[in-house]
């Protein structure tokens, strides 16, 4: 709940993902509920028809067909030219969002450092399965992406709101390390105008494919509408909540001024019995709110502790539910 | 409870209370804490605060913590304090009855069912009241972090007698070795002499204690408490003196109803005309509720030569006056209790046994009963029977008519009559003692003039005339020397002439016709004299000065008409009026009057006449004193408990040994000569000494549970309130930084109940 002290920031990944977690990561792959569209030949059945060597379908010969792909046969009985159809194998959009907001630097564990490592295990399944992956830092403050990624906003100018960065279109094991950069180059400072952001990548963001946020969802201004427009572009959305231990279970006490990282506001409150109680409520209140939403509209919600092990994260609890296999 | 100081606290509580709710109410200090979102707590504070303007202050165990420590210290301020009356003061003396009744074994909670059943552990009146001063030593206070000195007690022992066991300290051991060493006595009870030595120590307190800074001397000492461990039977309780600031606790021991038969008197007489024939009369006494039995044996020289069965009436219920204040306060709170405690007089009994014993001899009167007996040591007493012997008796009279005819009637010895002159020759030659007994026929010898004279006449004119009717006694005439007329040492029996003071009364002259009025029937020597026949022609009026050891043992209508005198080494009798100017003479009863006397005087023991007793004899409780021949050395004196010391006679060759505390024969043993009436055994010379107990009121062993004074009723158990507060102010503070501390703790814990 309060922020994090002596914080120490990831610098590589290393300090992100163990060598042994990165080897069992290797076994998994991305989970799409729907089929999408690819751009590039890759390893998931795509809509189109295609190349590949699964039969699809026949279809009359028109003039202009590659004659290679006739069926001979089928002419040899009918008399009639027909085309041989086979399925397409394309690639599977990766999209993940993190929020880059001051309230992520709180906890302990620090829920941001958290969510890079969660966002790095993730990308990882994502370039080793030739799947494109892009992540998009959503804040309040530019952060400059490293060289060769496109790490500036729409039309190369820094986003001051909504949108904080955005790295597009990695693909491969070898774009790991610039995964892993970018990564390391976030930090949590200011408000995150989640609304703004969501609108901005829902405009932006041509391909579907799937995309997970990472946030704790804690938004005054509401995290409907922004979840809303990003569903209505067609993503196989997967929201996971991201909360410390003591968000969860408050170890404060006493007369207290609390003030918010983000914009300053405060609250003068006396801790108490009644008072804990009555935050508890509050907050489940508040998940199953997010839960029951994301469940009418098909977005798979899963809240995560900081305190959980990444391994056990991934391994376990997100095959089960059904984001990796 | 009283506050010494209510506005105070009434103020700094208007101040601090609305102080301490507002300071609650506006916070003004607080912990600045950054979080992730305020977002939740928001809405929590809402929810939480949304009917109540007081819900801050609902369930907020740290605010009612302080409302507690504020009011506890409010409190404090406002000083209030307490009287103590548990142990009402700093300051204790402990008085333990240890006289004979206080050996009855009815003490204890169930002390009487004890005593009238075989089984059960017996406690003695004594153990029980040591125990009672033990447990209460055991309460006394130390000294702590509120309190700076210890409490203090003192321990007095006492019967007739009163003495410092221990003297005021705060050491309980020394105090309970103190009660533990105290034992059993068979003397009698006395509380004034207690009292009076209780109030010397409880006034005084240590000079140092007395002097404060910025002050100087001031008497600060509060009045000790009295603590009277007792069974209530002081007969001279009435006497005592208190002060309304004194504060006596009575802590009654024993049972009213505790039935007791004694022995309460015992005498032995020889028949003048037969020495051989001996009674021995024997008196019990008796508080049963029921008349009892005893078997009563005569033991002479340890050999049982009488028994017999002795009815001894019951206790009877004492008739009392009705209290007048009953008449109208019927409705006024009841009566007390204690005041209605029933009074009992003993039953009586006794019996006479007559020997024959021409021999002298030690009796030992013994009871024994079948039914529970309080008190023992009033079941035996003893006697020593001196051997019978024929008188030496010297008649000194210039002429007399009736004297010698009666004396020559009497189985005497020696009858010599002596002239003045020649008795006087023998007397300045000190060789008087070859005679028992002198009758001096109107006359007086010339003694060494040892004490003050009377005082002067005062001078004429100088207003003081002295009262009518007591003309100012001229004073004797001095003889040459610093000699004057006076009573002999030794035994005499003084016929129509009045000694001077101290061993005399002052002669006030001649009176008309006088009769007797009234005469001690029960003194030996005035038992078969008919006074009441008597008529004086000239009667003669005397004066007794009070702190003179004179008695008047019978009275005639113008003042004392016999008297006896007493001292360390006289024993008189006088009679003041001519016995020639009288009727006396023509009567039988003049004869056994002179025989009677005489016996008296030679049987009675000087110093301590009066006890009625055949030989040597004396109370427990008073002191032994018995006169040795002259010659006698490496004197001894033989205890009952077969114990032996050794005495020093004193310049008139009388020994003391003292004050006795246990009954039995005491056995005084010299070398050299001895008189007729002692023994001789193994080259010693010894002198048999009863001590016995022979008291009524303390064979009265029917305890008492108010204590009658002369100016204060005190019940048992009961005290009066002393003007001694406590002040509670430290302790407040105290549990104030308590609550402060756990309030602390719940601060700390962060568990908000």
């Amino acid at each position: 709940m309060q922020r994090t002290v002596n914080i120490t920031r990831p610098k590589g990944l290393e300090d992100l993902l163990t060598p042994d977690l990165v080897a069992r990561l290797g076994q998994l792959d991305i989970t799409s509920r729907k089929v999408f569209s690819g751009k590039l030949k890759g390893e998931r059945r795509s809509k189109r028809r295609g190349e590949s060597v699964e039969f699809a379908d026949h279809r009359p010969y028109v003039s202009g067909d590659d004659l290679r792909h006739i069926d001979w046969n089928i002419f040899a009985r009918l008399d009639h030219l027909f085309l041989k159809l086979f399925l397409e194998e394309e690639d599977l959009s990766l999209q993940i969002i993190i929020d880059c907001s001051a309230s992520h630097d709180c906890g302990e564990p620090n829920k941001f450092l958290f969510m890079q490592r969660l966002a790095a295990s993730l990308g990882y399944i994502g370039l080793v399965n030739l799947n494109r992956v892009g992540i998009t830092a959503i804040g309040a403050k530019e952060v400059e992406a490293e060289d060769g990624a496109k790490a500036t906003g729409e039309g190369g100018q820094p986003e001051e709101v909504g949108l904080l960065s955005t790295l597009r279109d990695l693909r491969g094991r070898r774009r790991l390390s610039d995964l892993v950069r970018y990564l390391c180059t976030l930090e949590p400072i200011g408000t995150t105008r989640f609304t703004d952001a969501c609108k901005k990548i829902a405009i932006t963001r041509r391909g579907k494919g799937v995309m997970i946020i990472l946030s704790d969802f804690f938004y005054k201004e509401g995290y409907e509408t922004g979840l809303r427009l990003l569903k209505g572009h067609g993503y196989d959305l997967f929201a996971i909540q991201v909360l410390s231990p003591q968000e969860m279970e408050p170890n404060i006490g006493g007369d207290l001024r609390l003030k918010d990282v983000e914009d300053g506001d405060s609250a003068e409150v006396t801790i108490s019995a009644p008072l804990l109680k009555k935050y508890r409520q509050i907050l489940n209140a508040y998940c199953n709110r997010l839960h029951e939403f994301c469940a009418q509209r098909d977005i798979v919600h899963m809240t995560v502790k900081s305190d959980m092990g990444i391994d056990s994260l991934v391994m376990d609890y997100l095959r089960r539910r059904g984001l990796l296999r | 409870m009283t506050f010494a100081t209510p506005w105070l606290a009434g103020i700094a509580a208007a101040i601090a209370i609305p102080t301490l709710i507002i300071l609650y109410f506006l916070k003004l200090r607080r912990r600045d804490m950054e979080i992730s979102t305020t977002l939740l707590w928001k809405k929590a504070i809402q929810d939480l605060q949304a009917n109540a303007p007081f819900q801050k202050l609902r369930r907020n165990i740290l605010l009612f913590l302080q409302l507690i420590a504020l009011a506890i210290i409010l409190f404090a301020l406002a000083q209030p304090e307490f009287k103590d009356i548990t142990l009402s003061n700093q300051r204790q003396v402990i008085l333990i009855d240890c006289s004979a009744s206080m050996s009855s074994l009815d003490g204890g909670e169930k002390g009487l069912e004890n005593l009238n059943s075989d089984s059960g552990a017996k406690e003695t009146r004594l153990e029980e009241a040591k125990r009672r001063a033990i447990a209460m030593v055991d309460q006394m206070k130390e000294p702590g972090l509120f309190q700076e000195k210890a409490e203090e007690a003192m321990v007095i022992a006492f019967n007739n007698s009163a003495e410092v066991r221990q003297a005021f300290t705060s050491n309980k051991t020394a105090l309970k070795a103190a009660i533990e060493g105290i034992e059993p006595t068979d003397a009698p009870s006395g509380l004034e002499r207690a009292i009076t030595l209780a109030k010397a120590y409880s006034g005084t307190q240590k000079f140092e204690d007395q002097v404060q800074e910025d002050k100087g001397f001031v008497a600060t000492s509060p009045p000790a408490s009295i603590h009277l461990f007792s069974d209530g039977r002081l007969p001279d309780a009435e006497r005592v003196q208190t002060e309304p600031t004194d504060n006596v606790v009575f802590h009654a021991v024993g049972s009213p109803e505790a039935p007791n038969v004694g022995i309460t008197g015992l005498r032995a007489e020889r028949a003048f005309d037969n020495p051989g024939k001996v009674s021995i009369f024997v008196g019990l006494q008796n508080t049963a509720r029921q008349q009892r039995t005893v078997q009563v044996e005569l033991l002479l020289d340890d050999t049982v030569v009488k028994v017999s069965e002795i009815p001894v009436a019951a206790a009877s219920k004492a008739v009392q006056d009705a209290p007048s204040s009953d008449a109208g306060g019927a409705g006024e709170g009841g009566a007390d209790p204690a005041a209605e405690e029933e009074e009992w007089n003993p039953g009586l009994g006794g019996t006479v046994y007559t020997i024959e014993r021409a021999e002298g001899a030690i009796a030992r009167v013994r009871l024994s009963m079948r039914e529970a007996d309080a008190l023992t040591s009033d079941n035996v007493a003893y006697l020593v029977i001196p051997p019978a012997r024929r008188l030496a008796v010297c008649l000194v009279t210039a002429g007399d008519f009736y004297i010698k005819p009666a004396l020559d009637g009497m189985n005497l010895s020696r009858l010599d009559v002596l002239k003045p002159a020649e008795y006087q020759k023998l007397l300045d030659n000190d060789q008087l003692a070859q005679y028992d007994v002198a009758i001096l026929d109107r006359w007086l010898p010339d003694v060494k003039a040892s004490v003050p004279p009377p005082p002067p006449a005062p001078a004429p004119g100088d207003g003081t005339a002295p009262a009518a009717g007591s003309p100012a006694p001229a004073p004797p005439p001095v003889a040459p020397g610093g000699k004057r007329p006076g009573l002999p040492p030794g035994r005499s029996l003084v016929l129509g002439v009045v000694p001077p003071p101290p061993l005399g009364a002052v002669d006030e002259g001649e009176t008309d016709t006088a009769f007797f009025a009234a005469n001690s029937w029960d003194h030996p020597a005035l038992r078969m004299a008919e006074l009441g026949k008597v008529t004086i022609v000239k009667g003669r009026k005397v004066r007794i000065l009070p702190e003179t050891p004179v008695r008047d043992i019978a009275t005639t209508t113008v003042g004392p008409g016999i008297l006896e005198i007493t001292d360390s080494d006289t024993l008189a009798l006088v009679v003041v009026f001519d016995h020639t100017e009288c009727d006396w003479g023509f009567n039988p009863g003049w004869v056994l009057f002179l025989a009677m006397a005489t016996q008296y005087l030679s049987d009675a023991s000087i110093g301590s006449a009066g006890v009625g007793l055949m030989g040597d004899a004396v109370r427990v409780g008073e002191t032994l004193s018995t006169r040795l021949p002259v010659g006698a050395g490496s004197v001894r004196i033989g205890l009952p408990n077969n114990d032996r010391l050794s005495l020093e006679p004193g310049a008139d060759n009388s020994v003391a040994y003292g004050p006795i505390v246990k009954t039995g024969i005491y056995t005084v043993s010299w070398e050299g000569q001895g008189t007729a009436s002692d023994l001789e055994a193994d080259g010693r010379v010894r002198r048999p000494i009863a001590a016995n107990l022979l008291s009524p009121d303390e064979s009265d062993v029917a305890a008492r549970r108010r204590l009658a004074m002369a100016r204060e009723v005190v019940s048992a158990q009961e005290q009066k309130e002393v003007q001694l507060t406590r002040k509670l102010w430290p302790w407040l503070l105290l549990g104030a930084l308590g609550v402060v501390m756990f309030e602390w703790w719940v601060y700390n814990r962060k568990v908000m109940l």
